[in-house]
């Protein structure tokens, strides 16, 4: 019955799918099988998913995941345009990350599982982003990477989601001063190690999630504290910008042009390569952008606005600002107010580092160098990215109507 | 808990705020669009640095000036033609500002807010660039300024169409000189400014058709006068000498003359005022643009200056300066009583660039009658119709004197004949010699061609 509802919407994605597949895979120099099986596996994912869970939690409203769906598959076809080598391994992260959101989405639907949980992601978190900082790979000025043989990953993606599933959990129903300042000492020492990695961007990220999940609870004299802190990692935050990578990257802001061929050249090129692609882009894979370092991570807005056209890249980013409204839209009336600020801050996470991203590499805001979620190509990140999701999912009331959890929305 | 819902909403700051910088970021894009997507960087529109992609540049015969093929910028064949026309064409890397390459560069590379680069690699006639200049009269132009450097310049005042515009010092485009960029004994000074729009020259004499409007307007009787000149004029303050001892003269005779004792005994009769007023009527202080390019302005200030100052500026020296465009634009006015079209050198330019007035209006038609009369008959009864057979030329001379080095010497006129209504200036830098002797007859070889080719 509800099924009515999504099917128009998901026919438009995949038609719109299909016709980009098109573009790439055939070619003068013939039609690639890669490119057709990976995207015929991941349209596939996209309607058995949604067919299925329209059986299962026939209340559910699939429009979440449908941009998701959206955003990723844009991620994919411009990994599949520049490098196409990659696609495999970047199809093989979302996976994973798509099974990290329904597995997010069932731990977490047990609250009682939820809060034994939340102890040991605490420990494992804090523990992953030490064994990082002692094994991390240099890469392009942060040692935010760890390899193990041939692949390598960026844990403090991962830790984003622990950040506020313990966030969140600790500041559930009443809690003791105990749990709270075991939370704040948590969040400290979270943020602090990325600073330390030199990894700002995700330090920023953190932060922010820390504040709005300080302000979530307060009216509580608590509130007072966690401001405290929140000020005090201010202080520290001037005081370690004060390294000479960060200063470099701050001392460019607002003056790309006078180091097009230096420091600003990622967002001049940015730039250059955004307006020559018009409101309607030059084509898939006509960019000249793509030839640049980063272009698939960090630059993607740029690609994207070059070869989708500036219209797309603008709809593209409002789709954060829509993932942003339905996570505030869902979090009204949880029936846990685990779901409520796990919700809120999931929605304010991703909005936040996509504004990094976006408004970095155009020079509106300083460059931090975060990537822009679901489209940037990282394993990593596509991980979070789906993992996030499942908060937002689990505030949406919908999603537990006529499942076994009904009775407790009942009561 | 439903405090806490109801905390929830403080993320719709940062979703306002997210949609203003989205806002924000559109305005930026769309305003800059065209200066960005136009950098040298942007490999869409250049190969190390040089222009690749762009339509082609005609001439009014569409003769070839400059063409894409292969990927590669040709010029035209002919190496008087290349650089005759080099400042108008501009070369590939913006050193030549004001030159199609760099000034048009928008509608040459296809260049649109709305397709962006799309059009770049395609063909179409709609990135074609018709000039109004007739490049063989350019190459005559250039050829008959022989070894002097400086600028010619004509103009259609009844279409407002620059025909030949041609700037000296130049070079050839195809073999441009290796020490061009380090050579330090000046030969190559102001090698990549077109003289015609962006120099600004000492006017000399032909200021004196502007001392003379001013006269017409302001001193009613100054016909019946008559002036003496003993060799000089003298003022509280100073002398200004004159070129020659000329008697008794009438206003018309003076002109003829060029005396600068007559001129700078009206200029300062007329005073500071009047005559900075009437100079900016006339379009000195005032920027022209020709397709939206900036011409320079022709400067002339008064401030403070004393009866002796204001007679050397009555006869076009002291601090003014002119430019040669904009003195071609004054003379077409005086040949079309008194308003003459906006220069152009694009063929279809009122369809692209004409935001200012699409023409310029310098006088009123009495003063224009009357000036066209005196400049006519300057050609007339002083430097002879035989210096421009069958023309019915009009115009007026200059020498001026700059510091240190030899004099400029111009020549600003047109012709009143209907089928030809061209309005010429020429201005040899540093040649020496006077007007009559040097500009006349650069100014009558081109002028000859440009009626026959017409």
């Amino acid at each position: 019955m509800s099924g009515a509802k999504w099917l128009p919407t998901l026919i438009l994605i995949t038609a719109f799918q299909v016709i980009s597949v098109g573009q790439i895979a055939f070619t003068d120099s013939g039609i690639n099988m890669r490119i057709i099986s990976v995207f015929g596996a991941y349209i596939a994912i996209e309607w058995i998913y949604t067919i299925t869970s329209s059986i299962i939690r026939k209340k559910a409203s699939p429009a979440l995941e449908f941009i998701a769906f959206f955003l990723t598959g844009i991620g994919l076809l411009i990994v599949a345009s520049v490098n196409e080598k990659l696609l495999v391994t970047q199809f093989i992260a979302f996976t994973l990350g798509f099974f990290c959101f329904m597995f997010l989405l069932w731990l977490i639907s047990d609250m009682d599982r939820a809060m034994f949980m939340r102890t040991p992601m605490a420990i494992a978190a804090v523990g992953l982003l030490i064994i990082t900082l002692i094994f991390a790979k240099n890469i392009h000025g942060a040692y935010n990477w760890i390899g193990i043989g041939s692949f390598s990953f960026q844990p403090s993606e991962l830790v984003k989601i622990a950040f506020i599933f313990v966030g969140a959990a600790a500041l559930d129903k009443l809690q003791s001063t105990r749990s709270l300042t075991k939370y704040i000492i948590f969040a400290v020492v979270c943020i602090a190690l990325l600073f330390l990695m030199r990894d700002l961007g995700t330090a920023l990220i953190f932060f922010f999630t820390f504040l709005i999940l300080a302000f979530m609870r307060s009216g509580d004299i608590r509130t007072l504290i966690l401001v405290c802190v929140a000020a005090a990692m201010g202080a520290a935050l001037i005081v370690l910008v004060k390294s000479d990578y960060v200063i470099r990257r701050f001392s460019i802001y607002r003056h790309i042009w006078e180091n097009m061929d230096g420091s600003g050249y990622q967002q001049t090129r940015v730039l250059i390569y955004s307006v020559s692609g018009g409101l309607f882009g030059v084509g898939i894979g006509n960019g000249k952008l793509k030839d640049i370092f980063a272009a698939t991570e960090d630059l993607v807005f740029g690609v994207l606005c070059e070869e989708w056209g500036i219209i797309m890249g603008i709809l593209v980013i409002l789709c954060f600002a829509l993932i942003a409204t339905h996570s505030i839209k869902c979090a009204v009336g949880c029936r846990y107010a685990f779901y409520t600020i796990a919700s809120v801050a999931a929605g304010g996470l991703l909005l936040f580092q996509a504004s990094l991203n976006v408004f970095g590499v155009t020079d509106l805001l300083p460059l931090t160098g975060v990537t822009l979620p679901f489209i940037s190509r990282g394993g990593s990140s596509a991980i979070s990215c789906w993992a996030l999701l499942a908060f937002i999912k689990a505030a949406d009331n919908r999603t537990w109507l006529g499942s076994r959890y009904n009775a407790e929305v009942v009561e | 808990m439903n405090k806490i819902s109801k905390r929830s909403k403080i993320l719709y700051l940062l979703v306002f705020a997210f949609i203003f910088g989205v806002c924000f970021l559109c305005i930026t894009l769309i305003s800059n669009a065209e200066t960005w997507a136009l950098k040298r960087a942007n490999q869409h529109i250049y190969d190390k640095g040089q222009l690749i992609s762009a339509g082609t540049i005609y001439d009014r015969n569409g003769v070839v000036l400059a063409e894409t093929v292969d990927g590669e910028r040709i010029f035209n064949e002919n190496k008087t033609i290349r650089c005759a026309t080099l400042h108008c064409v501009g070369d590939l890397s913006g050193f030549i500002a004001t030159g199609a390459h760099t000034a048009f560069k928008s509608q040459l590379t296809g260049y649109s807010l709305i397709n962006g680069v799309y059009n770049i690699e395609r063909d179409g006639e709609d990135k074609d660039l018709h000039l109004t200049i007739d490049a063989s009269l350019c190459a005559d132009a250039y050829n008959a300024l022989g070894k002097n450097n400086g600028t010619i310049g004509v103009y259609n005042y009844e279409t407002g169409e620059i025909l030949c515009m041609v700037s000296k010092p130049t070079f050839d485009i195809n073999n441009k000189p290796k020490d061009i960029d380090t050579d330090d004994t000046g030969k190559y000074d102001g090698i990549y400014i077109n003289r015609f729009l962006s120099g600004v020259f000492t006017p000399g004499s032909t200021f004196k058709v502007v001392t003379a409007a001013c006269a017409i307007e302001n001193i009613p009787d100054i016909d019946s006068r008559t002036f003496t000149c003993t060799g000089s004029y003298k003022t509280s303050t100073g002398v200004v000498k004159c070129n020659g001892v000329h008697g008794t003269l009438t206003f018309e005779t003076a002109l003829n003359h060029s005396c600068n004792s007559a001129f700078a005994q009206i200029a300062d009769e007329l005073g500071n005022e009047k005559l900075t007023a009437t100079a900016e009527e006339l379009g000195f202080n005032k920027r022209i643009q020709v397709d939206g390019i900036n011409v320079a302005k022709s400067y002339f200030d008064l401030t403070g200056a004393v009866s002796v100052d204001r007679g050397w500026a009555g006869i076009g020296q002291y601090t003014t300066l002119a430019n040669p465009c904009h003195m071609v634009t004054l003379m077409g006015a005086i040949a079309s009583n008194g308003t003459t079209p906006s220069p152009h050198i694009l063929e279809n330019s009122s369809s692209f660039f004409s935001i200012g007035s699409s023409t310029i209006r310098y006088m009123d038609l009495t003063t224009a009658t009357k000036l066209s009369d005196m400049l006519r008959s300057n050609v007339e009864n002083y430097y002879g119709d035989k210096k421009f057979p069958n023309l019915e030329m009009c115009g007026k001379t200059g020498t001026a004197e700059v510091s240190e080095k030899e004099p400029h010497t111009w020549f600003v006129g047109f012709s009143r004949r209907t089928d030809t209504p061209f309005a010429i200036v020429v201005v040899l830098e540093n040649s020496g010699g006077t007007g009559i002797g040097n500009a006349v007859p650069v100014a009558n070889k081109v002028m000859q061609s440009a009626i026959t080719l017409s």
